[in-house]
């Protein structure tokens, strides 16, 4: 079950606000500070993901995935087994409404979910790495190491 | 990707991670000047009227429990529950206890520079409600502040009416 329950309407302009916000962080205090921030969203703010995934369930990562990326509109393709979940989103929603805001995305703007991916994964048997495949085009790949 | 529901949420810890660096205002600045590029304009040329269309979007799309009332050269804006704190409340991630001042922090450069003047009661930080009055008018705007500081600190309010009028 989603800790948080979103299913009103959408403020998609938001993704332009992130991006932004990620510019400044970057400017200001650097990469390394820009990758502290999106790690530490990813590890605080989804502690219920993090704590799940610590204990060997990933449902909640996946109706996360799956939820929020519907709400936005966006095709995917999700493959689960044992311990692997990919997840393909052919044209990223984020990246999608930007450029109709008329907005290009900074070239970090990956980041976000490289390092918010990861801070899901933080202390858990599970890691977590991003293929991109194109521009608005990539995998999002969560391993759990084998049971021993 | 973080999902546009979950800005907040982000936004919350960036606050929190520059705040920490003494560079809150600066971003504030930063997010008044991006506000800016994208309705400054409408503002400008639209007055108090933009203001309101503008948030009639915001209302329904961020979802906000807001009554908003234009009338007789005043925007009256009534923030019952705010679903940008609300969300960051309910949160695993602590709140920025600065986190309601981003707001006045680009609305009032944004309306100095679409000549309109705001009084904002922020109430309690910790609380999911405000209140504002926009105004073109400098003098209807000063009125409105005196009359709020009869009832509410002024640690509470915030304005960009010039200086040397408040201290007239």
């Amino acid at each position: 079950m989603l800790r948080y329950q979103e299913n009103n309407e959408l403020h998609r302009n938001f993704h332009g606000s992130t991006d932004n916000a990620m510019r400044f962080v970057e400017k200001t205090c650097g990469m390394d500070a820009l990758r502290e921030v999106l790690r530490t969203t990813g590890r605080d703010v989804y502690k219920s993901i993090r704590e799940k995934l610590a204990r060997g369930d990933a449902s909640e990562l996946i109706e996360h995935l799956t939820w929020f990326y519907y709400r936005e509109n966006a095709p995917f393709k999700l493959e689960v087994s044992e311990n692997e979940i990919r997840f393909e989103v052919p044209a990223c929603p984020a990246h999608v409404h930007m450029k109709k805001m008329g907005l290009e995305p900074t070239p970090f703007n990956c980041l976000q979910t490289e390092e918010v991916n990861a801070g899901m994964c933080e202390g858990t048997p599970w890691t977590s790495t991003v293929e991109h495949i194109g521009p608005d085009h990539c995998v999002q790949i969560f391993r759990k190491e084998p049971s021993k | 990707m973080i999902p546009s529901d979950h800005f907040v949420r982000f936004y919350n810890e960036v606050f929190k991670y520059l705040d920490r660096r003494g560079l809150l205002q600066a971003y504030f600045d930063d997010i008044g000047r991006y506000a800016a590029s994208r309705n400054l304009e409408k503002f400008r040329k639209g007055g108090l009227q933009a203001v309101y269309d503008y948030y009639l979007v915001i209302r329904k799309e961020e979802n906000c429990e807001m009554d908003m009332e234009l009338r007789d050269g005043e925007y009256h804006q009534r923030m019952n529950k705010c679903p940008s704190l609300s969300k960051v409340l309910d949160n695993d991630a602590s709140a920025s206890p600065r986190y309601c001042l981003h707001c006045p922090g680009w609305t009032l450069p944004v309306y100095t520079a679409a000549g309109l003047y705001q009084v904002y009661n922020l109430k309690e930080p910790d609380q999911p409600h405000c209140e504002s009055w926009l105004y073109d008018d400098p003098k209807r705007a000063l009125a409105r502040y005196r009359e709020l500081l009869k009832t509410v600190p002024a640690s509470q309010i915030r304005t960009n009416l010039p200086k040397a009028l408040l201290e007239e």
